[in-house]
């Protein structure tokens, strides 16, 4: 199958046992955790591994490019400054897209590369997943959510990208951004005032949303 | 119910008079051919509101009230109807996984304020992982209008609401913006406008009620869940629990339903989101027959003894 080829999930233990009676209630996994190590294809044609990442603080952004919630992110430059700025001081940051085609923000390589190019968007990689699988893996609900991998692997952040639950790019100058306030703490060593969160934004357009 | 198409012609016919009617006062017709004109008007359209509905994406929204005139010291209602092409849904108070509710500011004429919106009961809505509380099809969302009793005509005379909402479909959301607007002119009566009587007779019987006052609510705290007892005195086979309240309650966790002797056990999981500890789980209790009703649970830290 085409999503085998392109993807491989290694699933934390416990959550394969989870997942091997449930597959799509299986505990998700929690902030304090390790967190699911998987490997994804990028609009750059490269492949990541998130293994091969230890050592490393590693950003999972969920995405979609015509989601008012991400748009409001996008159009304003507040998701580019935090790629920008993080990128530059050591983090891996994957913008990943998760709609299914034919939903609202699926993207071929190409596309994604050229919105990229035209949003001067910074992230390390933006990582394919048509499939769902990289977001279901990680229970991701919205889009923009925010998901923080700390250098040993943990997942110490899950959730909103600031607290304004809003498509309202005027609220962003008023918002505390817990992106930079859980980067900034952890690297400093601290622990993370806010570490769950409730997502904000549009669903993820998965291939399964059968409502 | 929908409003019938005659009288949603008379609505926008009024519309095009009454701005007929001001263009044409301060042009060459003088201003009591115009009156005459309004006053004709009024008559032949038998009601003196006038809403007109906008266009919002895959829908249309309109401002509408109870009652057909402003009556000083008389609160009224009136409400946001939003009627939805099929397929495309807008979010209830506590959206649940994603999406946000409708958020309204109210433009009043001096005199008049506005009350909190009256939420129906939701539809649950979702895929396994992702489950949301929503409005599909038609629906009203009502706010009181408190009158004061020295309330009098102004100019304009005009009730407005800037209305910003997201609208969104399996496949896809769009923002929604709307500015809609309500002529009532004040009257020493006003009564109920037959036009959109059956309208607000509906929304209110979606409205959640307040728990029958012989019922006894209450909940514990498990490691994982809340467990919520209501006693009704007799058996209830089946519910489903609406939180008002984010991050309290895993919507997309099945919600455990056990009929007891004289009630209803529900099992609920705990968000991965809830931080502290909460005393009381507020939600809406939908019953099978699709009564539902508004629960304050208190919760226990510990269970039954």
């Amino acid at each position: 199958m085409k999503r085998s080829a392109i993807f491989s999930v290694g699933v934390f233990i416990s959550a394969a046992l989870f997942s091997l009676a449930t597959p799509l209630v299986f505990s998700a996994p929690k902030v304090g955790e390790l967190a699911p190590d998987f490997s994804a294809t990028a609009s750059n044609g490269k492949t990541y591994h998130l293994a091969d990442f230890r050592g490393k603080f590693v950003v999972l952004e969920w995405h979609n490019n015509g989601c008012p919630y991400t748009r409001k992110h996008y159009e304003s430059g507040n998701m580019q400054r935090l790629q920008k700025e993080w990128t530059a001081k050591g983090v891996v940051w994957f913008t990943v897209i998760s709609s299914a085609p034919g939903t609202q923000g699926f993207m071929t390589a190409d596309a994604e590369n050229a919105y990229m190019g035209k949003m001067n968007a910074a992230p390390t990689a933006a990582l394919l997943d048509a499939s769902g699988d990289l977001g279901h893996l990680y229970d991701a609900k919205t889009t923009p959510q925010i998901v923080i991998i700390n250098p040993q692997g943990v997942m110490i952040y899950d959730g909103a990208i600031d607290d304004h639950a809003t498509s309202d790019a005027s609220d962003i100058p008023n918002s505390k951004n817990y992106v930079q306030e859980a980067l900034t703490s952890a690297m400093a060593g601290k622990p993370l005032a806010m570490s769950a969160t409730r997502p904000y934004g549009c669903s993820v357009k998965y291939a399964d949303a059968s409502h | 119910m929908q409003r019938n198409a005659v009288s949603m012609m008379d609505a926008r016919l009024r519309i095009d008079v009454d701005r007929f009617s001001a263009r044409v006062a301060g042009s060459i017709f003088s201003p009591a051919v115009a009156t005459l004109a309004l006053a004709i008007f009024l008559l032949l359209s038998g009601s003196a509101t006038s809403a007109q509905s906008a266009h919002i994406p895959h829908g249309t929204l309109e401002l509408i009230s109870e009652n057909s005139a402003i009556t000083p010291g008389h609160d009224f209602t009136i409400g946001l109807e939003f009627k939805m092409e099929h397929g495309w849904h807008i979010y209830w108070e506590n959206p649940g996984d994603s999406g946000e509710p409708p958020h309204v500011t109210w433009q009043l004429p001096k005199g008049l304020t506005a009350g909190e919106i009256k939420w129906p009961a939701p539809r649950k809505m979702g895929a396994s992982t992702i489950v949301n509380y929503v409005y599909d099809g038609d629906v009203l969302l009502m706010a009181p209008i408190r009158v004061g009793a020295d309330y009098s005509a102004s100019t304009p005379d005009k009730i407005e609401a800037a209305v910003k909402f997201l609208i969104c479909s399996d496949q896809m959301c769009m923002p929604g913006k709307a500015q809609v607007s309500l002529a009532a002119p004040a009257k020493a009566q006003g009564g109920q406008d037959a036009g959109t009587a059956a309208i607000f007779a509906a929304a209110r019987a979606r409205l959640p009620k307040p728990a029958p006052p012989n019922w006894k609510v209450s909940g514990h705290k498990e490691k994982d869940s809340f467990v919520i007892d209501i006693q009704a005195g007799q058996p209830i086979s089946q519910g489903y629990f609406f939180p008002l309240n984010e991050s309290q309650i895993d919507n997309s966790a099945p919600q455990v339903a056990a009929s007891l002797p004289t009630g209803l056990r529900l099992t609920l999981r705990k968000s991965g989101e809830l931080t502290k500890p909460i005393g009381i789980l507020k939600g809406v209790l939908e019953l099978p027959s699709g009564e539902a009703y508004l629960l304050n649970v208190p919760i226990k830290f510990a269970g039954p003894q």
